[in-house]
């Protein structure tokens, strides 16, 4: 969902290191995103108004987006967006979401996700969590790239094997089941 | 008018196979936020929309809906397709954008009464 254009914000912050962590606590009916950088940070004069849709740090576009529908999803689903960013270490977003809300939107596959991220930008360090429950899925890059070697990460076999191995991955901690009401479905 | 003639008339594309496309539609209903659809549309309705997930039959089949029209291109994911036609959902997909598709809907009759 909006996760490649929060991760996207920091890659164009310049960040070397990208994490996105997702939590599911099925019990408390919560889904907490996060997506934290080691990048440039956001001026604190702009943070307060950084969810409003006419404030962005590009120059070649007025309007940036990713942030406030981000947390217009966020409270539409009985949650809220928190940021927080220091200049020169870094910026922390964190949504939240009623993991059971009819209007959540899917995560979407997860996989081309990370594809996607990996595939545009070999050289950064991206490290993917995901928790239901205490289940855990985990992908590093940087171990990746220890095994590697020299082999670049943006290599298609590599990216073929980050793609399914999150899909096998989230599969096995059974992530984003869909909401009570697919039950009808059953 | 059924939904097999709607989809020849305007020109829709069925995407479930061997799904019954016989229902009369009298009523349509066009959201894309899911628990608006839940409230709002009543049985029988024809739910235009560009959502294309999964979740979108869980509604079609609680609030006995017609069927769904996919607007502007937007392409069902495989498993969505795949449980329509276990539900005996009707998914059709058409080009055209949701203003566009409603304005010609009601042209041939179609309502948004409630």
């Amino acid at each position: 969902m909006h996760i490649l254009d929060i991760a996207q914000n920091a890659l164009a912050a310049r960040a070397p290191r990208v994490e996105v962590s997702i939590r599911e606590d099925l019990a408390k009916d919560r889904m907490v995103i996060e997506v934290k950088d080691n990048g440039l940070g956001i001026p604190p004069e702009i943070l307060p108004r950084v969810t409003d849709p006419f404030v962005t740090t590009r120059k070649t576009r007025e309007v940036g987006l990713g942030l406030s529908l981000l947390r217009s999803a966020a409270e539409r689903c009985g949650g809220s967006l928190q940021i927080q960013s220091k200049p020169g270490k870094g910026t922390e977003v964190v949504a939240s979401f009623q993991l059971d809300h009819i209007d959540r939107p899917p995560l979407g596959d997860m996989g081309e996700t990370m594809g996607v991220l990996i595939s545009g930008n070999p050289e950064v360090d991206f490290c993917y969590h995901h928790e239901v429950d205490g289940q855990t899925y985990s992908l590093e890059t940087q171990k990746m790239r220890e095994i590697l070697g020299t082999a670049s990460l943006d290599h298609p076999a590599v990216l073929a094997f980050v793609r399914q191995d999150v899909r096998e991955g989230l599969d096995r901690i059974g992530a984003d089941r869909f909401p009570k009401i697919m039950e009808v479905l059953r | 008018m059924t939904l097999k003639e709607l989809a020849e008339r305007l020109g829709w594309e069925l995407r479930t196979k061997n799904v019954p496309v016989d229902t009369d539609v009298k009523t349509g209903y066009s959201s894309d936020l899911l628990s608006d659809v839940l409230a709002n549309s009543i049985e029988g309705d024809l739910w235009i929309t560009r959502q294309a997930h999964l979740n979108i039959v869980a509604i079609a089949v609680m609030r006995d809906l017609s069927g769904i029209l996919l607007a502007n291109g937007v392409e069902p994911e495989p498993e969505t397709i795949a449980k329509a036609a276990e539900k005996m959902v009707p998914i059709f997909q058409t080009p055209l954008p949701t203003f566009e598709v409603v304005g010609r809907l009601y042209q041939l009759g179609v309502s948004g009464k409630r």
